[in-house]
């Protein structure tokens, strides 16, 4: 018998006009000890079916019908007073964002305590016992000290690790982690699916991950459940479902995402939003976004079929093992970097030594400084015409900063940034602001990047009103042609921002960016809120739109696929300082500086066989803080082949091929001498 | 924290030098002046000279002012002229039972609208929410003088079952060992901070409720009670402290209006009359004393944030 067995469930959220069927008819098993991972793009219902497991639906939600077994009781019918003993006893959660999921007005130990004195019925001091003994093993530094701690004094890694803490304190049968590391670093999202993993072992839990993350899926679960829109379109195992994937949506899905050995030229992307779900289609809910579609299969609602013992799908036409896989244009990377190293080059914007730091004061009325956050030290790049420079690290290593420095934003405090051959700030502010022009931000939220109370034809018409460009009936036709080039119709014009989806929004705020024709657009995470059969839409376009505007782009973001799949050269930032620079293939494929090395293995790729043999180097600890960074190579508090050379001088850059450079004493290549001499970064 | 106090207390010292000022020469540009005020309409000019040169009151305004400033750094805060006593040992014998009242009432109300808040908060949108809101509108939106009014018909003239006037003896437990008479004035100061209390109260209530924290608490297994009294309230109550500290005041203000309805011997009915009756000392040393309250319960309502919220550290 399973310990978990959902049953046919449906749970709906009652709106004011209707309901929304959330999850409708879903079942799942999870046996003792054994990782389910629970997988779909956000509004599919993973996170309703996690809250009806709990009972913890929203106040407008209830289960209409169903059973929820755990270990063959049933949690629907429980009376509410039985299923509080169940939450947090028999079954433990862990929720997204640590930074909220806290209350900022307890200590972190009375918080976990407060769940073992509940469900132990054991008095107050033994309780803290517990905690402690249980902070240790989630990993959490000298437990004894912070157990009286407040959430806010912990950074986002040990607040998870907290919540975590707090979950498993009475040794749950079965842990639901819902999204556990999406709001982390990808080293932190390391550490917590690996302690995670072996704290299952050790506790031989079960665990129902619910994520978007095919990556995380790959390597951590045993079985895996695809959700689209409230039902379930395919479970098998891990291995199985990536390698002989049946549904053509669950498919879509994987080939959706960017590969890290940037092997793909254009991603799949699959066409329109996901259904409504207070007015679900009959029939089979994918299909109106399916290619391979029929009536049947608009009238009929596909039932969920074993094929195997372990693998189901619900299709009629499902994928088969031989007619395998969407067609993916495939980068020719050899020819790609030869056309890059060859191309002449013209030399776009030069970032020439550049610094920005930031005065923190403190004193009551006299404001002393008392010390200085130093976000960025000491950067210099060149960023050629028409090329795509991506910028990763992880949060805090200052590439957001650099972006804002990019297009004249922020001035730097140290250093010079040339834009065509011209000082960008030293211009009279009049002179700076035709400047600008040229220099365009695409936004990470498209939620709040946009004025909600402004029509989209005016946001997108604003930066042509601003700089007097044309006649009023220039820019009417300039706003309906960048929307027709963005892919969207021309009736948008009239339309507010709340009415479209995430990934029309960042159309918008593309065609917003490209107003001004500019010759420079930084991307601060262009598509991190958005989810991924949308993401690899927005992707699409913006590669198709360098091309026809002979755009240069700065993407910045930590996510590295899409950076592989976007840049020509990738620039590695930590702690404020470029650390390594190179195309593509010398970052992924030949990474020079322990810290590059160390951020790939943390990424976890939707590769089940390499994810589970991967041998993890996990990067120990923590970010150091900026305003006092470490001596010499700022990397070195957290590497393995730090010595004391590493704290006493600080690494030059030096070349490791004709466009590939580093900063460190002991680098994971050989270096290379450049006979040319030109400063290749 | 230290360091914050300093800085805070410098800047209510500033405050109140400044409502001194202001409240200094306000008075002295008031027509009559204490010396017809004392002397009678139709006093002689030699006489009024005389009075003026025996206070003090033909020196320049400035020099006035200092003299003033340094009775009241020896916590004299002056005499008053009409009353024959000093200002000091009317507010002595007045504020105590002004604290009463108003003290009472606004202990009474935050007992009252705390739990209704949260109440309304957790049954949003269910038939007492929707009632306690129209009733806290109602009252919100009546003048304490007209509700006063209405309790007074209601329970005293038309029932009988309370004394339409406050006590009137002069001392502390004159005051307290009448409740009964008591009842109508502190209800109607308790009605009137109850009303916005309690709306302060659901709004910060359902914020908290909404929170990602609660929601950890509820899969902890948690009870509503520890999830509402543990974890919620403190949250909550954060915004209340404010309103609480910066409401000090009221122990005078407030009173103003009530006080005179049932004819309670309070600050605030002392001030109408000190206003009325041109006591300008009296009515100075009020001011002042408003102002003091005004600045210290902004302190306390900083520090009480503090100590609720462990985000907050004051540099």
């Amino acid at each position: 018998m399973p310990l978990l067995e959902i049953d046919n469930l449906y749970t709906n959220i009652r709106l004011k006009k209707g309901e929304v069927k959330a999850v409708g008819g879903v079942s799942i098993s999870v046996n003792a000890g054994e990782t389910v991972g629970l997988v779909g793009e956000s509004g599919c219902g993973k996170t309703m079916t996690g809250m009806s497991i709990m009972r913890l639906l929203p106040a407008a939600g209830y289960i209409a019908s169903g059973k929820v077994l755990l270990d063959g009781r049933d949690l629907v019918a429980l009376s509410d007073d039985e299923m509080r003993s169940v939450r947090g006893n028999d079954i433990g959660m862990i929720f997204q964002d640590p930074m909220t999921s806290l209350n900022p007005c307890l200590t972190i130990g009375s918080q976990i305590a407060e769940a073992v004195a509940l469900h132990k019925r054991v008095n107050k001091a033994k309780a803290m016992e517990r905690a402690i003994e249980v902070l240790n093993l989630v990993g959490m530094p000298k437990p004894q000290e912070r157990i009286n701690d407040y959430p806010h004094q912990l950074s986002g890694g040990l607040r998870q690790r907290v919540m975590i803490a707090m979950a498993l304190s009475c040794e749950p049968k079965l842990l639901i982690a819902d999204e556990p590391t999406t709001a982390l670093d990808v080293t932190i999202q390391a550490q917590i699916l690996e302690l995670l993993d072996s704290l299952k072992e050790q506790l031989g839990m079960a665990m129902l991950l619910i994520t978007h993350d095919m990556g995380v899926i790959a390597g951590r679960a045993d079985r895996v459940v695809v959700m689209y829109a409230g039902k379930v379109v395919e479970q098998a195992p891990t291995e199985k479902i990536f390698a002989s994937t049946n549904h053509p949506y669950t498919e879509a899905l994987l080939a959706s995402i960017p590969k890290m050995d940037g092997s793909v030229a254009r991603l799949y992307s699959i066409p329109g939003i996901p259904p409504d779900l207070s007015n679900p289609p009959t029939g089979c809910r994918f299909a109106e976004r399916c290619r391979l579609a029929t009536d049947q299969c608009r009238t009929t609602e596909p039932a969920l079929l074993s094929k195997e013992q372990d693998h189901s799908f619900a299709c009629f036409h499902p994928v088969g093992i031989e007619a395998k896989h969407v067609k993916v244009a495939v980068k020719e990377e050899a020819a790609e970097i030869a056309r890059i190293e060859h191309s002449e080059r013209k030399p776009l914007m030069v970032l020439d030594h550049v610094s920005k730091e930031f005065e923190i004061t403190k004193g009551a009325i006299l404001q002393r400084k008392a010390g200085t956050l130093k976000a960025v030290s000491d950067l210099s790049l060149t960023i050629y015409d028409g090329e795509t420079i991506g910028i990763v690290g992880e949060s805090g290593c200052g590439k957001s900063t650099t972006g804002s420095m990019m297009v004249a934003l922020e001035k730097p405090t140290g250093g010079k940034i040339l834009f065509d051959g011209d000082d960008l700030f030293g211009h009279k502010p009049k002179e700076l602001r035709s400047i600008r022009s040229n220099l365009q931000l695409m936004f990470q939220d498209p939620y709040a990047s946009l004025d909600p109370r402004m029509r989209v034809g005016t946001i997108i018409r604003e930066p042509l009103d601003i700089n007097k460009i044309g006649t009023p009936q220039e820019r009417e036709k300039k706003v309906i042609s960048l929307l027709s080039e963005v892919g969207l119709s021309s009736r948008a014009v009239e339309r507010y921002p709340h009415e479209f989806s995430g990934g029309q929004r960042q159309r918008i705020g593309l065609a917003r960016a490209l107003a001004l024709n500019p010759k420079l657009i930084v991307a601060d995470e262009p598509v991190s809120a958005l989810d991924v059969s949308i993401r690899s839409q927005v992707l699409n376009l913006m590669k198709d739109l360098q091309r026809s505007h002979g755009l240069t782009y700065v993407v910045i973001s930590h996510d590295l696929s899409v950076v592989r799949f976007l840049a020509d050269r990738i620039g590695v930032m930590y702690l404020g300082k470029l650390v390594e620079i190179g195309t593509g293939y010398d970052i992924y494929e030949n990474p020079a500086h322990p810290y590059t090395a160390a951020l790939l293995s943390a990424v976890p790729e939707p590769e089940p066989e390499r994810e589970k043999t991967k041998v993890r180097k996990v990067i120990k600890g923590e970010l150091p803080s900026a305003i006092n960074p470490p001596s010499g190579c700022r990397f070195r508090t957290r590497c393995e082949r730090a010595t004391d050379l590493c704290a006493q001088e600080e690494p030059p850059m030096a070349s490791f091929g004709t466009l590939h450079q580093a900063a460190c004493h002991f680098p994971l290549i050989s270096k290379v001498e450049i006979r040319t001499g030109a400063s290749a970064n | 924290m230290i360091a914050f106090l300093v800085k805070r207390v410098g800047q209510s010292v500033i405050v109140l030098i400044g409502v001194s000022i202001i409240a200094f020469i306000l008075e002295h540009l008031l027509p009559g002046g204490p010396a017809k005020a004392i002397l009678g309409g139709r006093a002689f000019p030699a006489q009024i000279a005389a009075f003026n040169h025996a206070n003090g009151l033909d020196k320049p305004l400035w020099q006035q002012y200092f003299i003033y400033v340094w009775h009241l750094l020896h916590g004299d805060l002056g005499r008053s002229y009409k009353l024959n006593q000093s200002v000091n040992s009317v507010l002595a014998t007045d504020l105590p039972k002004s604290i009463i009242l108003v003290g009472s009432a606004l202990i009474l109300s935050l007992i009252i609208a705390i739990p209704v808040g949260v109440f309304q908060a957790v049954r949003r949108n269910g038939i007492f929410d929707y009632a306690a809101t129209s009733v806290s509108f109602l009252l919100y939106s009546m003048p304490s003088f007209w509700l006063g009014i209405i309790l007074i018909l209601g329970f005293a003239v038309n029932f009988h079952l309370f004394p339409a006037e406050a006590p009137q003896g002069q001392s502390i437990s004159s005051i307290i060992t009448n409740p009964r008479a008591m009842f109508l004035p502190v209800i109607t100061l308790t009605l009137v901070s109850y009303a916005s209390f309690t709306r302060y109260m659901r709004s910060s209530a359902i914020e908290a409720l909404a929170q990602d924290w609660i929601r950890t608490a509820k899969a902890k297994g948690l009870s509503q009670r520890v999830i509402l009294f543990k974890h919620m309230l403190r949250n909550a109550l954060i915004p209340i402290a404010t309103l609480v500290g910066l409401s000090l005041p009221s122990l005078i203000t407030a009173g103003v209006v009530t006080e005179s309805v049932f004819n309670f011997p309070g600050t605030g009915f002392r001030f109408i009359n000190a206003a009325s009756t041109e006591d300008y000392p009296l009515l100075l040393g009020i001011i002042i004393l408003i102002g003091f309250l005004t600045v210290v319960g902004n302190l306390l309502a900083d520090i009480t944030y503090a100590v609720l919220d462990p985000r907050v550290r004051y540099r």
